[in-house]
């Protein structure tokens, strides 16, 4: 076991630092160009420069932590479903996440602001995580009669595809400018985010995490099948409920704060598998979310550094990024099967 | 009672509302092997399945040293049965040391960690089945038979009373069949471990069980001892073979007999004649065997091959009318083979067969036919 | 010890947010000593705009004005005086004369433009391509106004960098409230106009008086208004010339766009003498457009005397034979059999001081048969 421990070791800490490095880069870079010691200041001894204090506390720190939260979150609800679903592409938005929150959003967009009255954040934030919710509890309601996992993707998809099907008969009826808002929130933003959303989205990623931690170890038991881990005595129905709660928690949270990111969730994991170089869940939990929040770190930044001030949709530069690295993890695992 | 450690009443097994299997009533002792045999579709994986708790029985009760089977919380009866199914899983990253200490999963605390000793049982279970080399190395990259000795030692971890193994065999050579039966024969003596599997290989069911349990289609058709089921045509009735025979002594298969009158006679005797038989059914050209002992090693092979085989009682000499008595089968063959280079005592007659066949010009080497 | 690493992520998390979160951005309060108390304030002037719904402003001693535009509120402080105290609940301070504003609503940029105030502009949320009107394009390929990304999206360091003012934004801010709330949170306030919500023509036009009060230009803005005003009479008292137009342009379904009976376009169309020919079904909403059916545009338009096309979503048409290759059904209309079909320039939607030229565009088309082409009005070939 020495081996594996160091490789573990020495990755953890070379994921740690990254995430830091990454965090003082979206911290100290912008359109406004900031020193260090600027920014140190301006985050520590407050007072002196309001100019570099607001750019650096109301702007740059909530969004930066907002991508480092949820990222993570992301990467995790993509784990959790990945090993219980033996299936490498199955992301964290493949239960229908994303589309019941994409539907409760142009709802909210076209009966509230249709109606000439205003929504405020707050209340986009509650639709989308609302919506996320419901589709997560029609998940629950169908796993209760499904038998095979596998199947449950199958029901995952199709609540996907009913949603948008309602939200694009919805769209038909909308006026336009409803429906420009309805493409740009489903393209995933950091942008805009708040104190106040960065401490619900740390409440619940600590929440989720620690979820995740009472879950590791029929986790572990789920790696070498479900009825291998039925006879080694979990307990299925408990842990699939609380498996799909907990990663819909997870991307609930992430699509109501910052809409679908598309890529982190499927890519992050598989990377963390092969630099780890093992399946444990208690390895590659935290490994996944100090990845993922990597990921979402350095992704931001290049989608709003590298044609300021024109901003790249984060879900764009994350597929850039992310698809090529799936494709090449399938390639070599298929090599590697012969 | 210590008949009755382990014992089903009435079970009735099967999916959703339909069962597949009534009635079924065995017992079992600790350190007793039952094998379950039976024709494909007659439930005995749904019976396996239902006494390892992964469905429910329709009906009747399973009892496990005094407790109900149905009674116990899932972590209880992973500390009491372990199960190896024919799951074909993609595990992905794991080492074997890995897999086999998930058996531990039933002992271990919150995080799943495991302690000193826990390691120490793992490493334990797997020198046990004889893979204490391959602990390092990813489970996905050894072959079947590895693969199968690791996933006992997985149940082995668990520190079982019970261990249930749907057909461990089925995809496995003779050399890792046999290695894996001795490993099960050596856990049980030494552990007084008891073992319900299913087996296709009937051959190592009657060697290796000290219980065998048929099923057929829908019921239980009989239970008890290999001595008690292995007789003679009971095997074929319970499979419905048709085209083949099983020898119900020796525990081993025939093919059927070409058609037709015999065309070759065949003098042999003491496991001569036996490559003589399987040429010819090969070639599909029937055959007269003789004159053998019944007690002789050809007799068993002539039976299930030949058109018609000439026999005296077990230790008798071969009289000269037993001889003539062959002699117008013979005569009525287009050729003879003679797979004896030399008669003994008792079968000396069988020079008179040879005679003739010489004076008749039938006489021939196998490769000549 | 995995379990040790994740607990000790987790905290690190939670102690980064908490030391954060403690020295967190606060709204920066009011400037200074606190100001006069709003309620002893006594008012010494009513705007009350002769044609437009959308706004109406109330002006107090000491400078401040009271400017409600639909439902929001806002009071206009002028620079140097402090704010006053006890303020109605959700009205956005504005300082007056407005500086570096960043503005997003397109058709508001004319107003600046008739007012000489581009100098207020500092940022815009629409590049130099995107503009008609040469003096906003020519400020932006400059560099005299900065493109701060669009509306909803903006580049919010630049414009704290550049100690922008106030945003001026269309409705579609509405639609992206966390936009709003963080330009809020950075002292930057945020005013929604609802020019674009007159259905008068003229009442759009009296919206310059809004960003005379903004500018603190009013006497100027009233002055322009009159004079745009005056200039259309001649036209206004005309007999009408009668003729009827139907205003459309063809969506990417190949569907139709039309306006609805009481948006500013269709009664431009009758001010200028003519008749707008809209489909008949009747429904009352707040939307000043509706999309409809091939058929149901032959049933209205099919024997309409002009057809105008809208050029700003798909672009300029220059030719008959362009427009049929959207829509051969076209050929069938009488307009088209006899010619009578034109297009309106790109610029047209920025330019909503010049509502009169293009009233006087459309009286030109119904009553000279050999108009080929006005400001806003060019006939299709």
């Amino acid at each position: 076991m020495k081996h594996p421990a160091v490789r573990w070791g020495v990755c953890f800490v070379l994921l740690f630092l990254a995430v830091l490095a990454l965090l003082a880069a979206a911290v100290a870079a912008g359109s406004v160009g900031l020193t260090l010691p600027q920014v140190s200041r301006a985050l520590l001894a407050p007072g002196q420069n309001p100019l570099a204090e607001g750019i650096v506390r109301t702007i740059r720190m909530p969004r930066a932590l907002s991508a480092l939260l949820l990222g993570g979150c992301l990467a995790v609800s993509g784990y959790l479903l990945q090993t219980y679903f033996s299936n490498p592409i199955a992301g964290p938005f493949v239960l229908g996440i994303s589309s019941g929150a994409k539907l409760a959003v142009a709802m909210a967009m076209i009966f509230v602001l249709g109606r000439g009255r205003t929504l405020s954040s707050l209340g986009m934030i509650g639709a989308a995580f609302a919506g996320a919710l419901a589709a997560t509890g029609f998940i629950l309601l169908l796993s209760l009669r499904i038998r095979r996992m596998s199947q449950l993707i199958v029901g995952g998809v199709m609540v996907g595809y009913i949603c948008s099907a309602i939200t694009d008969f919805a769209v038909t009826f909308a006026e336009d400018s409803n429906i420009v808002n309805l493409h740009n929130w489903s393209l995933g933003s950091f942008s805009g985010t708040s104190w106040g959303s960065v401490r619900v989205m740390a409440l619940v990623t600590l929440l989720g995490l620690a979820a995740c931690l009472a879950l590791a170890k029929p986790m572990n038991a789920y790696r070498l099948g479900e009825s291998a881990a039925q006879s080694l005595g979990v307990n299925v129905r408990l842990f699939r409920t609380a498996l799909i709660l907990v990663s819909s928690l997870l991307s609930a949270c992430v699509t109501a704060f910052a809409g679908p990111i598309s890529f982190v969730g499927i890519a992050v994991p598989q990377l963390m598998r092969a630099l780890f170089g093992t399946g444990q869940p208690l390895v590659l939990l935290p490994a996944c979310f100090l990845g993922g929040s990597a990921a979402c770190l350095g992704c931001d930044l290049i989608a709003r550094t590298l044609f300021a001030p024109t901003e790249l949709s984060v879900s764009s530069v994350t597929a850039v990024f992310g698809a090529p690295i799936v494709l090449w993890m399938m390639l070599r695992r298929s090599a590697a099967e012969g | 009672m210590e008949k009755r450690w382990f014992f089903t009443e009435k079970m009735c097994v099967g999916y959703g509302r339909k069962p597949i299997l009534q009635h079924v009533d065995f017992s079992l002792s600790q350190g007793e092997i039952l094998t379950i045999i039976g024709p494909n579709g007659a439930g005995k994986t749904t019976l396996l399945k239902s006494i390892a708790r992964q469905i429910a029985p329709l009906g009747g009760r399973a009892v496990l040293s005094g407790q109900e089977l149905a009674s116990l919380s899932a972590p209880q009866a992973a500390r009491r049965m372990a199960v190896l199914l024919t799951e074909r899983s993609r595990p992905g990253l794991i080492t074997c040391f890995e897999v086999a200490a998930a058996g531990r999963y039933p002992y271990t605390g919150r995080l799943g960690l495991l302690t000193a000793a826990d390691r120490k049982k793992v490493h334990t279970a797997l020198a046990r089945v004889h893979a204490a080399d391959l602990a390092e190395r990813q489970f996905s990259q050894i072959s079947d038979g590895q693969k199968q000795r690791v996933l006992l030692a997985r149940a082995l971890c668990q520190e079982p009373e019970l261990l249930i193994l749907d057909e461990p065999t089925s995809f496995l050579d003779i050399h890792h069949k046999l290695e894996l039966l001795a490993i099960l024969k050596q856990l049980v003596r030494e552990q007084q471990l008891a073992v319900i599997l299913t087996l296709h290989e009937l051959d190592l069911a009657q060697k290796v069980s000290d219980k065998i349990l048929c099923a057929a289609h829908g019921h239980i058709d009989r239970f008890g001892t290999p001595d008690e089921i292995f007789v003679p045509q009971y095997i074929e009735a319970l499979y419905g073979v048709q085209r083949g025979s099983y020898n119900a002594l020796f525990g081993s298969l025939e093919l059927q007999p070409p058609d037709g009158p015999a065309q070759v006679f065949v003098i042999g005797g003491g496991g001569a004649g036996i490559p003589v038989y399987r040429a010819l059914q090969r070639r599909g050209i029937a055959f007269a065997a003789g004159i053998l002992a019944e007690n002789d090693l050809d007799t068993p092979v002539a039976k299930a091959l030949a058109h018609r085989v000439f026999t005296v009682p077990a230790f008798e000499p071969v009289a000269p009318q037993d001889a003539a008595a062959a002699l117008p089968v013979l005569r009525s063959c287009r050729a003879v083979v003679c797979a004896q280079p030399a008669f003994g005592t008792l079968n000396r007659e069988n020079r008179l067969l040879v005679q003739e066949a010489e004076a008749l010009g039938l006489l021939q080497p196998l490769s000549e036919i | 010890m995995r379990a040790a690493k994740s607990i000790a992520l987790g905290a690190a998390c939670a102690l980064m947010l908490t030391g954060c979160a403690a020295q967190g951005a606060q709204e920066t309060a009011a400037q200074g000593a606190p100001g006069p108390n709003w309620a002893s304030l006594a008012p010494t002037g009513e705007l009350v705009p002769e044609y437009a719904d959308e706004f109406s402003a109330t002006q107090y001693e000491g400078g401040y004005t009271f400017l409600q535009i639909g439902e929001a509120q806002y009071v206009l402080c002028p620079r140097g005086e402090q704010t006053p105290t006890g303020l109605p609940q959700g009205a956005a301070v504005i300082e007056t004369p407005i500086e570096n504003a960043y503005l997003t609503a397109t058709s508001a940029m004319d107003y600046f433009i008739s007012l000489d105030s581009l100098n207020a502009l500092a940022f815009s949320g629409t590049n130099a391509d995107g503009w008609y009107l040469p003096e906003a394009r020519q400020a932006l390929q400059t560099g005299a106004i900065a493109y701060a990304g669009k509306y909803s999206a903006p580049d919010y360091e630049m414009l704290l960098q550049g100690g922008c003012g106030v945003s001026i934004q269309s409705t579609m801010i509405l639609h992206s409230p966390d936009v709003k709330e963080q330009l809020e949170r950075l002292g930057i306030p945020v005013l929604v106009e609802r020019s674009s919500y007159e259905s008068d023509p003229l009442a759009r036009m009296e919206w310059i008086k809004v960003y005379g009060l903004l500018l603190d230009k009013l006497p100027q803005a009233e002055a322009i208004f009159a004079q745009k005003v005056a200039e259309l009479q001649p036209v206004l008292q005309q007999p009408a010339a009668g003729g009827t137009a139907a205003f459309f342009y063809i969506t990417s379904a190949g569907a139709v766009n039309v306006r609805r009976p009481n948006d500013y376009i269709a009664r431009m169309i009758g001010m200028a003498g003519g008749e707008y020919l809209a489909p008949d079904d009747g429904a009352e909403t707040a939307r000043s457009t509706e999309t409809i059916q091939m058929e149901q545009f032959y049933e209205t338009a099919h024997d309409a005397d002009y057809l105008i096309y809208n050029s700003t979503i798909d672009g300029e048409v220059r030719t008959v034979q362009e427009l049929l290759q959207k829509s051969t059904v076209l050929a069938d209309f009488a307009a088209v059999k006899a010619g009578r079909v034109y297009c309106t320039s790109k610029n047209f939607f920025q330019e909503p001081m010049s509502m009169a030229d293009f009233l006087l565009d459309v009286h030109t088309m119904l009553t000279d048969p050999d108009f080929t082409a006005g400001k806003y009005l060019y006939k299709l070939s």
